[in-house]
């Protein structure tokens, strides 16, 4: 009898859906698991499944099957390859290593959030004993790939740190054995041609702001010297023809431009991407400004609501696909990051959107004077007066110490989507993350509160843009081919 | 002492929220409002002192709640948010 209700029992748990999360959008529902699948139902396909059900010889049985969302068909080799592989940053710790060369800048960027300080703050300057003790603590991350970003403030203008740095960075990876990247993010004010053919010589990749045309990147990024546009330009076209040029010596990477969207660009989204289409930049990152550092004093200025950016982005992104659909080569790099995660369960190194988050276990953030951050928002916040997400000192404190950190630990507890409420179940959890330190700066704690979120507002509307284009075979095909190799 | 400040009462129902959800809203509220709590039989009485004291109200049973469903949601999720959590710091670290 004991037998047969087992029995009975395990009939009944059989015919269930197993882990899934849903979202009703329109007419249809979102169907998402763990391992990154998803599916796109119709209300009467969605009733059938999570009841257990869908006949086999329906259209959409074997679909479902593959895919993980039929209890008795599950494959769990093939779902846990892929779970692997989207969170494949959980086996290696941190990859991405800051170093802020100088708080120093020319430039009084309206949202900087890197808190920049005036050209006189000569003390600001990382001296080399920092940056090399930085470079070594770095080469102490188990990950077997180290990028090293320098930052600012600008960073040239604290060059021959920097220029020693790179040498020494080199050095330590050819006798690691560690695969090194180098990355510098300039808004190449004091490129000249002697810099930047060391830069090349040494594969340093190269990335600069470009706010869009003229008019609006001066407006945005305002320069002691006058225009702030012209030399971004300038060198942005200096380097697109050497990278197209190269040379057998070296590789010359293409480089890249960040946009922030302040108040003052969101009426401009065609211009703005015509602005780098114009420039020969493939890609556009359509980054929100976040209410974090000197951006948060001037909020009410240049700041705007979730649904303000999800109007500029979407046009933004509607733009793009109709360039695309005239053979015009241009893609958005977050919905690029999100992308492939959702179709190629691959995870595309954006820290922002890991879950944990990518603070001190995916990047860590080395200020002028040594001192450690989980990441460069939260050394930010500790440029403010809180030195809440300071975790040591590269003089003072060893890499496992810094990683073992409390406040380490606190920030990965905190972003475990697992433990927050709301994300636990959204559908959009096998691809998302939330900041504990924007959490921290907008709602007052690591965990925050998502549905009065902003950034959860905003993900989510990324999210819902991209699945509802997926659905549509022309964008679903154009979308792939953003992040098909 | 602030004398613009507005007090205002509510009520919460032990059934439904802990103390413990009750007393980590308040922790969070520290910087905004004054925040007292008497615990009575079934029910929390909870005077929040601000400046805006209506909307302060609002925002703070707004966290009480989610407090309460991270709480709950932990009893569930606990072993599988440990493991993802262990791995994450222990691969940093460089342990296996």
């Amino acid at each position: 009898m004991a037998q047969k209700q087992a029995t009975k029992k395990n009939k009944k748990s059989q015919s269930l859906l197993p882990q899934a999360l849903w979202q009703k959008i329109g007419a249809n529902y979102l169907l998402t698991n763990d391992s990154g699948h998803y599916a796109w139902l119709k209300e009467k396909d969605f009733a059938l499944v999570t009841a257990g059900k869908m006949a086999e010889k329906d259209p959409l049985f074997a679909e479902l099957a593959a895919k993980g969302f039929i209890r008795n068909r599950l494959d769990f080799n093939d779902l846990a390859a892929k779970w692997k592989k989207k969170n494949a940053y959980l086996y290696y710790g941190p990859g991405l290593h800051i170093l802020v060369m100088t708080l120093r800048c020319g430039n009084k960027c309206l949202y900087c959030q890197s808190a920049a300080a005036g050209l006189g703050a000569k003390h600001t300057d990382m001296p080399l004993a920092v940056a090399r003790k930085s470079v070594d603590l770095a080469f102490n991350s188990p990950n077997p790939g180290i990028t090293i970003e320098f930052q600012g403030g600008e960073p040239l203008l604290n060059w021959e740190v920097l220029k020693s740095t790179v040498v020494y960075a080199r050095k330590k990876a050819r006798i690691s054995g560690k695969d090194l990247k180098l990355a510098l993010v300039s808004n190449f004010s004091l490129m000249t041609a002697e810099k930047a053919e060391f830069l090349l010589k040494h594969e340093v990749s190269l990335c600069t702001s470009l706010d869009g045309p003229k008019a609006l990147h001066d407006e945005n990024r305002v320069s002691s010297a006058g225009s702030s546009y012209e030399d971004t330009v300038k060198w942005i076209k200096f380097f697109q023809a050497r990278h197209d040029t190269q040379v057998p010596e070296y590789r010359v990477f293409k480089p890249s431009a960040l946009l922030t969207v302040s108040r003052y660009s969101l009426s401009s989204h065609k211009e703005i991407i015509d602005e780098y289409v114009g420039m020969g930049l493939e890609d556009i990152f359509i980054r929100p400004l976040a209410p974090i550092g000197y951006a948060r004093r001037l909020w009410g200025k240049i700041g705007y609501d979730a649904k303000d950016f999800s109007i500029f982005y979407l046009k933004s992104l509607d733009y793009i696909l109709k360039l695309n659909q005239r053979g015009v080569v241009i893609r958005e790099k977050m919905a690029s990051m999100m992308l492939d995660k959702i179709v190629n369960f691959r995870d595309p190194g954006y820290l922002d959107a890991r879950c944990p988050c990518g603070a001190a276990i995916g990047q860590l953030a080395y200020n002028y004077n040594g001192d450690i951050y989980t990441c460069d928002e939260g050394r930010m916040v500790g440029w403010e007066g809180n030195d809440l997400f300071r975790i040591g000192n590269v003089f003072t404190d060893s890499y496992k110490k810094v990683i073992t950190s409390a406040t380490t630990k606190v920030c990965v507890v905190s972003s475990n989507l697992e433990a927050q409420p709301v994300c636990a179940r959204c559908a959009y959890k096998p691809y998302c993350g939330v900041c504990p330190v924007y959490n921290y700066e907008t709602q007052g704690t690591l965990w925050g509160n998502m549905p009065a979120n902003d950034r959860c507002g905003l993900f989510k509307g990324i999210f819902k843009a991209l699945f509802t284009l997926l659905k549509n075979p022309e964008k679903a095909a154009i979308l792939k081919k953003w992040v098909a190799k | 002492m602030n004398t613009n400040k507005v007090a205002k009462e509510i009520f919460l129902d032990a059934g439904i929220y802990s103390g413990e959800a009750v007393k980590l809203a308040a922790f969070v509220f520290s910087d905004r409002a004054d925040i007292r709590i008497a615990p009575g039989k079934g029910v929390f009485t909870v005077s929040v002192s601000a400046e805006d004291a209506e909307h302060t109200v609002g925002e703070f049973l707004n966290e009480v709640l989610n407090q309460q469903c991270r709480i709950d949601l932990a009893k569930k999720n606990s072993k599988i948010a440990g493991i993802i959590v262990t791995k994450a710091l222990l691969s940093a670290a460089g342990e296996k």
